[in-house]
């Protein structure tokens, strides 16, 4: 039996061959400097890089090491990862896929039937794992009218074109010749762009434009429902997604689900916090910012945490240099753990 | 090997910026939180004396890279370095 590491770029994958093989496969990118795995590692193989240093400085260095001849590829560190940034495979398969192994109950889902396509959690989504794609109505079959142009008594003046909101007008300027002393050789109105607002019809100092809006007059029974039609699909990477839980307070009409893979409780201490914002930008999850002085010279508020959006994953209270914040998980989502020794163990994460 | 505190003395121009910027510093000193230079009786992680840079107490340091990202000119960074014995 050898246990070797292999180091990919930040990627880092431990391997032992033998009766039966093992490997555990950390991928820099996912990994949110929490520090859960080096808490969990029951055999101190895993050292996290400081939380502050990896998202404040530049480094070399992944976000966490792991001293291969102290691991037993046992996978707790796997297991507790609320990332999904380490991942154990015993003889090619993912222990998230074993049954005896406890994994985190975590999801976020978004129910498509529901979803209006507004891309407000697409905006919001803090490691922009959530994609919308959204087919727009074609809006000429959403406006209903007539517009006619006078060209013998318009002017070419240009005053509807500039005010169009919708671009529709159009003139073809030229400079006026003694054989054809006119500043524009035609005037016309894009159909498929007006909007019938009839601002060009008011605007027009000469009377040239007539317009007729129907929607106004008849109001909108001549508009086929199929043609409003907003067509879309969402996506979440399920890879990337920290279930944080934003997708689900943004969504104006309910449509997103998340279930977070721990419950807890987050202290901040106002009066050692100094403001460094350390914690503000280790959160993988959005959750912590300082709200802006309403006016300038106002004293700002103290550091806003949002609970809503926290995973109590830890990285803020490994991050913050003063000892700030205390972070506590209360519950931890798992499938069932079958073993003491691994009950035991969750259990040590817990503060 | 770790991560740890490093200052580079030929690189600095006195500014004071980490030492201001530091929250452990801050928090160990109403002088600095409010921009004055420390006083001798402090214990902070680094000040400025006779001009430069100098660490004073690095085993403070909470390795949060505020002041790496005040300094101007690259001359206190958080670096590999070896592990104190």
């Amino acid at each position: 039996m050898e246990t070797t590491e292999m180091i990919e770029g930040k990627d880092i994958s431990v391997e032992r061959t033998g009766a039966e093989d093992r490997k555990l496969k950390f991928k820099n990118e996912l990994c949110g400097s929490c520090g859960l795995c080096e808490k969990i590692c029951p055999v101190t193989a895993i050292e996290v890089n400081p939380t502050g240093a990896m998202v404040r400085t530049e480094q070399d260095a992944s976000k966490i090491e792991i001293d291969e001849s102290k691991c037993v590829l046992c996978g707790m560190c796997s297991s507790i990862c609320p990332y999904d940034a380490l991942d154990l495979e015993i003889e090619g398969k993912s222990i998230k896929e074993l049954e005896e192994y406890p994994k985190l109950i975590k999801s976020s889902e978004i129910d498509d039937e529901a979803c209006i396509y507004c891309k407000a959690c697409e905006t919001a989504c803090p490691p922009g794992a959530i994609t919308i794609a959204r087919e727009l109505p074609d809006r000429s079959k959403l406006v209903s009218g007539e517009i006619e142009i006078d060209k013998e008594t318009c002017v070419k003046c240009g005053i509807c074109e500039e005010m169009c909101p919708a671009d529709a007008i159009e003139l073809d300027y030229k400079f006026p010749t003694s054989d054809d002393p006119t500043i524009a050789s035609d005037i016309n109105v894009d159909k498929d762009k007006c909007v019938y607002c009839l601002v060009c019809k008011k605007a027009c100092p000469v009377d040239a434009i007539k317009a007729v809006c129907r929607i106004c007059s008849y109001g909108d029974y001549d508009i086929k429902a199929e043609d409003s039609e907003i067509i879309g699909n969402s996506d979440i990477d399920a890879e990337t997604c920290v279930n944080c839980g934003w997708c689900e307070d943004i969504c104006p009409v309910d449509a997103a689900k998340v279930t977070k893979p721990f419950e807890g409780k987050v202290t901040i201490d106002e009066e050692t916090c100094q403001g460094c914002e350390t914690c503000v930008m280790a959160c993988p999850c959005n959750a912590l910012s300082f709200p802006e002085s309403a006016e300038s010279g106002d004293v700002e508020d103290k550091l806003h945490i949002d609970e809503k959006y926290c995973i109590y994953c830890g990285a803020c209270e490994r991050a913050c240099p003063v000892n700030a914040i205390d972070v506590e998980r209360t519950k931890i989502n798992c499938t069932p753990i079958k073993s003491k020794s691994w009950e035991k163990a969750f259990e040590s994460v817990k503060d | 090997m770790t991560i740890g505190l490093v200052v580079y003395p030929e690189l600095c121009h006195g500014c004071g910026n980490c030492v201001v910027a530091c929250p452990v510093n801050s928090l160990r000193s109403p002088e600095i939180s409010g921009g004055k230079g420390p006083t001798d009786d402090v214990d902070v992680i680094m000040m400025v004396d006779d001009g430069v840079i100098q660490l004073k107490n690095s085993n403070l340091c909470g390795k949060c890279g505020t002041c790496a990202e005040s300094c101007p000119v690259y001359a206190i960074r958080l670096e590999k370095v070896e592990e104190a014995k």
